[in-house]
């Protein structure tokens, strides 16, 4: 039985490094040194050698303490950042034969408005706060070439529907909304134009445990219904494990262990992610 | 025919916090697991009975050995296999009931039982059907039927675990203590509902400390000791 050839998107020595790398950079830095910052240079390892298998419908878990450079690959892979080194791969984008990171500007907005979607910690960064809650789902339908005012009307108030926002507020800015709807706005924006790869980045840091689980409610439900796959950063491992079916552990900007969630969760096999498991409380 | 065959199976936990301390769990195990076949596993707390099955599982990973498992589509060796792998097995025809239910948040006990059907049964309230039918028949109140189980008693969510376990009849079934907080007459009702798994070929692996649920449910028993198979107790009783 081989399940070789099913991913959707492949990741392969993904690295960020922030300032001039020196000839020992890599070499110098990572959990061994418990430091990402480069003796010679001063340069900064955000992440390096990242490499890992998402397949179509799966959702992976990156956990890791602030600054482990969790986001900063989810950041990579939806184009927020510019990488160093290394190169991802997407099975819908021309066949998985072309590197999208290394696709032109063009190019790489089509990628992002029809095969990805992401939904930040700080909504401020997702949505358009001059917008209303209507104009910014509409925004993103449009940029995929949605045309007619109708049928955009009506896709909206089928995913503020779906992710329990008012109809009726459909027309009110985010702004007037609380954090917690803040977020599933974010969320419907992030799914209108049904893209197969979502990316949550600890989209339930700083809310309410109800709101916390109304949201997680909705990403379970999504995830069953239109089996999206995500990647879930989050610090939080009960949210990684009530999301993920498998995680990646990072520590100073690398992969320190990866297995199954309930795996890593119960039988962790590197010294740091027994520290992490054992300060769950 | 075999739908898990154990050799030499050892599992240590190298505990790198704790000064370097190595326990080791598991010494060795050989076992097998037939179709249509219910194997109790029996032994004192702490004698590795939740370390075996949770190897076979994939949920601890085997220092050494193997575990061969027959599955649907073909041979695959779970100490070893990809994780995509073992996702797709548990997704399809593995499933492991622990000894709690580990409760989703404001999702219905109908709908916890229901969920392994979701993936491939596209009419959901058929799905959620054949959830009250089991769960009437475990006697669990038609009134907590929509309710969340994180509210229930201890033996109204085993039965919610045990219903979700069994609705999809799984190629292997590993469960833990699945009678421990029920009543007598409930008890015969799970004892009933695994042993019907019998005629769909499920291989069953279950830990009980339960003589009752253990002489009417088990085929055959296996007894850890610190690790290791006690080879006087492995014989078919």
């Amino acid at each position: 039985m081989s399940t070789d050839n099913q991913w959707l998107l492949r990741v392969r020595n993904l690295t960020k490094i922030y300032g001039e790398p020196g000839g020992r950079t890599l070499e110098l830095t990572g959990p061994e040194f418990n430091s990402n910052i480069c003796p010679d240079t001063d340069s900064i390892v955000a992440c390096a050698g990242i490499s890992f298998d998402l397949y179509a419908g799966e959702v992976l878990g990156i956990v890791g303490e602030s600054g482990s450079g969790k986001s900063t690959v989810v950041k990579l892979l939806y184009f927020d950042l510019e990488k160093t080194s290394g190169g991802a791969w997407l099975a819908p984008y021309e066949q998985g034969h072309a590197n999208i990171l290394e696709a032109s500007g063009q190019q790489k907005r089509r990628i992002r408005n029809y095969l990805m979607g992401m939904v930040y910690q700080n909504p401020r960064e997702g949505l358009n706060f001059g917008f209303s809650s209507g104009g910014n789902i509409a925004e993103k339908l449009i940029m995929a070439g949605q045309m007619h005012v109708g049928g955009i009307r009506e896709r909206a108030s089928y995913l503020l529907e779906k992710t329990e926002i008012p109809v009726r507020r459909m027309d009110d800015t985010p702004a007037t909304f609380s954090g917690g709807m803040q977020q599933r706005v974010q969320i419907s924006k992030a799914i209108a134009n049904n893209p197969p790869l979502l990316f949550l980045d600890e989209v339930t840091t700083g809310l309410d445990v109800s709101v916390q689980a109304r949201v997680l409610d909705l990403i379970r439900e999504l995830q069953q219904e239109l089996g999206i796959a995500m990647i879930v950063v989050s610090h939080d491992l009960s949210v990684i494990r009530m999301l993920t079916d498998r995680t990646l552990v990072m520590k100073n900007g690398r992969i320190v262990e990866s297995g199954l969630t309930d795996q890593i969760l119960q039988d962790p096999q590197h010294a740091y992610t027994q520290l992490l498991v054992s300060s769950l409380l | 025919m075999n739908i898990i065959e154990v050799h030499h199976l050892s599992k240590v936990f190298d505990l790198h916090i704790l000064h370097e301390k190595r326990i080791t769990a598991l010494h060795q195990i050989d076992m097998t697991i037939g179709e249509g076949e219910i194997v109790g596993l029996t032994g004192k707390s702490g004698s590795g009975k939740s370390s075996l099955m949770k190897c076979l599982h994939r949920t601890y990973l085997a220092t050494s050995g193997e575990i061969l498992y027959s599955g649907l589509s073909g041979a695959v060796d779970l100490v070893k296999a990809d994780d995509h792998e073992v996702i797709a097995l548990r997704r399809s025809e593995m499933r492991y009931c622990s000894q709690f239910l580990s409760v989703i948040p404001r999702v219905s006990a109908v709908d916890v039982v229901a969920e392994p059907l979701f993936r491939t049964e596209k009419n959901k309230d058929l799905a959620r059907e054949r959830a009250r039918e089991l769960l009437e028949a475990l006697g669990l109140p038609s009134a907590l039927w929509d309710a969340y189980p994180v509210t229930f008693s201890g033996g109204e969510q085993q039965r919610v675990n045990v219903a979700r376990a069994i609705i999809e009849r799984p190629r292997l079934l590993l469960i833990d203590e699945p009678t421990a907080s029920l009543d007598p007459k409930t008890k015969d009702v799970v004892i009933g509902l695994i042993r019907d798994l019998k005629q769909y070929g499920t291989a069953v692996l279950c830990i009980s400390h339960d003589e009752y649920t253990l002489d009417r449910l088990a085929d055959r028993r296996l007894h850890l000791q610190a690790g290791r198979i006690m080879p006087s107790v492995t014989e078919a009783i």
